[in-house]
């Protein structure tokens, strides 16, 4: 596979994600016009961009595409994509577009020019692939919830103030509802199973230290933050706002998880693979 | 050119309108009628509740006087007055590039009373069926109507002239569409039974999954609801009610509020949270205002619906300058094509006269020779046509821009006319169908096909 090839491939993806992110959020604005219905297809024509930038460029740098938080990240937001492409109709939410778009984009970006690749025999196990395959898709459904919140609560905001027609492109409030809560509903269970192979996983390789704690720590508070989300709902109806807050808070645990691997990723000596908690 | 005799809301009184109205069966005899009179060579009749108008075309330049004339009579006849004269007071005529105007504006719905609203679309093209069934419609005035979809369609893509909402109802409609997208899956229940409870649920309860009618009358509901096939429900049990509708519309006439705060609180615990819009119509109001203030609850009363149907009517009277340009930009298009059809009799005949010329000696040179080579005459009349494009593309062109540019261009028609020594002398200023059109370039290959 030529290098050429793969340049070629994560330029189509940036260009496709761009053009979607600055449509989407014309859309929200009520000013993309007749290009409105380019955003959502922008997007799907990222996603197969996307995986093929994501294996090319893996088989030139000959790593294991989830090797590196970077990269991983990447492949986490193209799955992001690829459920809001298959998603949206269904639960009428195209405009969460406007946040999956632009955050494939920043995660496509920082897998080329931040993300290094890196490699420690130590941290293999046969544990890893299923700790990071969970989390990625996790993380996906959880971006598509968090999106979903922001809309609901967007669209609660313009009711409640009775600013309730005219140019808004959200879409039904009880469709941003349903949306966020199957989103969360199918990534708890991969989030359960990212948690419990990440708990095994870090005893297998005996990691210690105040840093894997507090990961740890924070990755267990996410995934009872939002089982709590899921639970109060059923049993006490606890709908709309408040899940739509618990949704964004779970998911900005869940992205400061992601971001102690980061922080650690960029100090210059360490070398770390994978997504663990 | 084409000319428009009708009246409008605008210009006359329901009663005199509703007298010319003519439904879908009374429209096939009146079109025939219309068409049957010498002086009309296509007619278009568009009836609806705001206004009656016949568009149509003179069957000659030199009679539109008498056209007008003849629909005056025709409209008067159907109305059942005396003569023509007698509706003068309610109507309006417009000839050429007024009646072109009209048209596009009509159906643009730039007349309309409520500016922007979309059924005269579907108004027009259901006149346009008729009349094309009918016959009616042949050529140029065809052509303009449909010509009028178009504009209507740029006019609704290009500006937000038909954004917004500008009925109570239909706020009301598009209240529920934010909250629930489709109430396909939702209950919605009426409070109270009185004419705006119908005209709501007539708008609300088309699409729903049940409607429920709950007044202090159960008599009053049980009727209104065997005419919109929906069940009524005692009054009594309107809070259990709270507990399975979605959307509650309150149009009662209760002096104090007939939906508690307490009420909803108690129906939003059984109903888990799930999501609950009402639509208080009522003045005085029905549904207590903190009500608006519950999680997942929505209010609005007949003070918002009206602020966002002001709002809309703003937006769209922002719009209409926009949509007067398009229609005015679409008027000139139209019209430098009809002119264009002017000199369009002149072309054929100049290109039929070259071509059978060059036929003719082509024959009489080589017609003997040719007698058993079909390639060669097929690739000869290929190469007359040729000669005939190439040599008259200047003129054909030149003739043409000038009638688009609305110069007369009947002077040098008739020069050509003069000059190639052409058999019709006369130039019609308007076609009769779109057929003249679509003979620009005849295959008469006689001389060389046997």
């Amino acid at each position: 596979m030529s290098l050429d090839l793969a340049n070629a491939l994560f330029a189509a993806t940036a260009a496709a994600y761009l053009v979607a992110s600055v449509i989407f959020i014309a859309e929200l604005l009520g000013r993309a016009g007749r290009f409105g219905p380019w955003a959502a297809r922008l997007v799907a024509i990222g996603v197969p961009l996307h995986a093929a930038q994501i294996v090319v460029w893996s088989l030139v740098l000959h790593v294991c595409p989830v090797e590196g938080i970077h990269f991983s990240l990447s492949v986490a937001s193209m799955f992001a994509c690829l459920a809001y492409v298959l998603a949206r109709r269904r639960y009428r939410v195209d405009v969460v577009g406007a946040f999956v778009a632009p955050q494939a984009l920043a995660f496509l970006l920082a897998s080329r020019f931040v993300g290094h690749v890196s490699d420690e025999p130590r941290l293999r196990s046969a544990l890893l692939p299923f700790h990071v395959i969970a989390n990625l898709l996790g993380v996906a459904l959880f971006t598509l919830a968090f999106g979903a919140a922001v809309a609901y609560l967007l669209q609660e905001s313009r009711l409640k103030h009775k600013r309730f027609v005219g140019a808004s492109r959200l879409p039904p409030i009880d469709a941003l509802d349903r949306a966020e809560h199957t989103f969360l509903v199918a990534g708890f269970p991969l989030l359960t199973i990212g948690i419990l192979t990440g708990t095994l996983w870090a005893r297998e390789i005996e990691a210690g230290g105040a840093a894997a704690i507090a990961r740890a720590c924070l990755s267990y508070a996410s995934w009872a933050l939002i089982g709590g989300v899921l639970l109060l709902r059923a049993a006490a109806g606890w709908r709309g706002r408040r899940a739509a807050f618990g949704t964004i808070l779970g998911f900005g645990l869940t992205l400061l998880v992601l971001a102690t691997y980061l922080i650690r990723n960029l100090r210059p000596v360490s070398a770390v693979a994978g997504l663990h908690a | 050119m084409m000319l428009v005799v009708g009246l409008s809301h605008r210009t006359a009184p329901v009663e005199v309108r509703e007298r010319l109205a003519a439904g879908a069966d009374a429209l096939p005899q009146l079109l025939a009628r219309l068409a049957s009179r010498r002086e009309l060579a296509e007619v278009l009749f568009l009836s609806t509740c705001n206004r009656v108008e016949v568009f149509a075309l003179p069957r000659s330049a030199d009679g539109v006087d008498a056209a007008l004339a003849a629909v005056r009579d025709e409209l008067a006849r159907h109305g059942g007055a005396p003569s023509g004269d007698a509706l003068a007071a309610y109507q309006y005529e417009k000839r050429g590039d007024d009646a072109v105007r009209h048209l596009f504006r009509v159906a643009a719905s730039l007349d309309s009373m409520v500016l922007g609203e979309p059924q005269i679309l579907g108004q027009v093209k259901e006149a346009y069926d008729a009349a094309l069934t009918a016959g009616t419609l042949k050529g140029t005035l065809g052509r303009c109507v449909s010509r009028a979809f178009s504009v209507a369609k740029r006019v609704r893509t290009e500006t937000a002239l038909g954004a917004g909402t500008v009925s109570i109802s239909s706020v009301a409609v598009d209240l529920a569409w934010r909250v629930f997208g489709g109430l396909g899956d939702h209950a919605v229940l009426l409070v109270g039974a009185g004419e705006m409870a119908e005209a709501a649920a007539r708008s609300l309860g088309n699409g729903a999954r049940a409607l429920r009618i709950c007044n202090r009358s159960f008599d009053r509901a049980a009727s209104l609801a065997s005419a919109l096939n929906a069940s009524a429900v005692p009054w009594d049990s309107l809070a259990a009610e709270l507990v399975q509708a979605d959307v509650v519309v309150a149009s009662t006439a209760s002096p104090t509020f007939v939906v508690t705060h307490e009420m909803v609180k108690r129906a939003m615990k059984a109903r888990k949270g799930r999501t609950l819009l009402f639509v208080d119509i009522a003045v005085p109001r029905n549904v207590e205002p903190s009500v608006h203030g519950i999680d997942n609850v929505y209010v609005f009363n007949v003070d918002d619906l009206e602020q966002e149907v002001a709002r809309g009517m703003k937006a769209r009277q922002s719009e209409r300058e926009g949509a007067e340009r398009i229609v005015e930009d679409e008027v000139a298009q139209f019209l430098a094509w009809t002119r264009g059809l002017q000199v369009q009799p002149t072309v054929v005949a100049m290109r039929a006269k070259t071509r059978a010329i060059l036929l003719s000696e082509l024959e009489r040179s080589l017609g003997g020779r040719l007698k058993h080579l079909e390639t060669d005459r097929a690739a000869l009349t290929q190469m007359v046509e040729s000669a005939v494009n190439k040599l008259l593309h200047a003129p054909t062109t030149r003739l043409k821009a000038r009638a688009a540019d609305g110069d007369d261009a009947r002077e040098l028609a008739l020069a050509v006319r003069f000059l190639f020594d052409l058999q019709e002398v006369g130039v019609p200023s308007e076609p009769e169908t779109d057929g003249a059109a679509a003979t620009d370039a005849p295959a008469d290959d006689e001389h060389l096909t046997h």
